[in-house]
């Protein structure tokens, strides 16, 4: 039986690791998330690499995406987003949630992403 | 077609429960573990449970430090109380030393896991009990399916020094932070219950935070009363 599940679980991961995945980076400095609005496909599986540049450690915090994740000062770490149904998602930087705040948005088929991005 | 694959993962871990042991149980009904795990976690928490059956009203509450070791491992530690039946005076039942890893990053791969290792040793006596098994989380749009499939043993001064399996199944619907209805499953010991539950947490500021759970779970196999009202405060800073 054990060795159904450990089997199963293998391949769930096999099969996860070779999908090819769009990925997006963000910077955090002085607090802010630059940018502050991320623009990624609907329904694909989005890797939001984080680069924290400040001293201070910061937590990335979003009820819509269900995600939480501490990203450690002068350092980097992954968020695994969707995949996700077109519209906005909001984040903000637990530690400083009144300065970091940004969104995560989800663009339609066919939609593109505003130049200014 | 998620849909259909999540609820095979759930048959998969379903299978071992047809080897359960029939024995009065009352720890079944306890908590549906995630496997997420912050570094600098912290945490308070006080756990209530009130089993009503025809042996009576059984009553247990655990209070519990947990602290994360690293970004993936947090340990815990437990003083479980409960009620005495003989003489109706709560006492200290036993002490309980839990940790669990995160195995994969959240959203990495089709679904989330983590493991649960617990040991519990029952004050006064000479009796132990040891918990472990795999917690999967599977996000499916607003909502979550969380499983623990969990194996127990207990050995020392007991009848039988047998090993048990629980399954534990949770599905939310992550309607807001501070409301996240939910619909609970535990089986176990002879027994299958399921009933309603929510979640909610609340926050007060960048580090500190109130999260509490509460659940109403009736046995569906017993022609008898027996339904479990638990209750948990989470406090993390």
């Amino acid at each position: 039986m054990l060795r159904v599940l450990l089997s199963f679980c293998l391949l769930i991961i096999s099969v996860d690791v070779l999908a090819a995945r769009p990925e997006v980076v963000v910077r955090i400095k002085d607090n802010l998330f630059h940018p502050a609005n991320i623009y990624v496909p609907a329904d694909k599986k989005i890797k939001l690499t984080i680069v924290n540049e400040d001293d201070e450690p910061e937590e990335f915090d979003s009820f819509a995406l269900n995600r939480e994740k501490v990203i450690f000062g002068q350092s980097k770490a992954n968020i695994f987003i969707g995949p996700l149904s077109p519209g906005r998602y909001p984040f903000f930087g637990q530690y400083h949630p009144t300065t970091a705040q940004g969104e995560v948005i989800v663009l339609a088929p066919g939609e593109e992403a505003p130049d200014a991005n | 077609m998620r849909l259909m694959l999540t609820f095979l993962l759930a048959g998969v871990l379903l299978l071992p429960l047809q080897t359960v042991q029939a024995e009065p149980s009352s720890g079944v009904v306890d908590r549906v573990y995630h496997p997420y795990i912050l570094p600098f976690e912290r945490e308070l928490e006080w756990r209530f449970m009130s089993r009503q059956n025809e042996d009576g009203n059984e009553l247990l509450q655990r209070i519990a430090f947990g602290h994360a070791l690293s970004e993936t491992v947090i340990a815990k530690f437990y003083a479980v109380g409960s009620r005495d039946e003989q003489h109706d005076d709560f006492g200290l039942e036993g002490y309980e030393f839990e940790i669990r890893w995160m195995m994969t990053e959240q959203g990495k791969y089709w679904a989330d896991f983590g493991t649960l290792f617990e040991v519990e040793k029952y004050h006064n006596e000479k009796r132990w009990e040891v918990t472990t098994g795999l917690v999967m989380e599977k996000e499916i749009g607003p909502t979550s399916l969380t499983v623990n499939t969990l194996l127990v043993y207990v050995w020392g001064d007991v009848p039988d020094q047998e090993l048990k399996t629980q399954l534990r199944v949770k599905y939310r619907y992550r309607w807001m932070p501070l409301l996240q209805p939910a619909i609970e499953l535990y089986t176990g010991d002879d027994f299958i219950g399921i009933g309603p539950a929510f979640m909610g947490i609340q926050r007060f500021d960048s580090r500190r935070q109130l999260k509490w759970e509460l659940g109403f779970i009736a046995a569906v196999d017993s022609v008898v009363k027996d339904h479990t009202l638990r209750f948990s405060l989470e406090y993390e800073f």
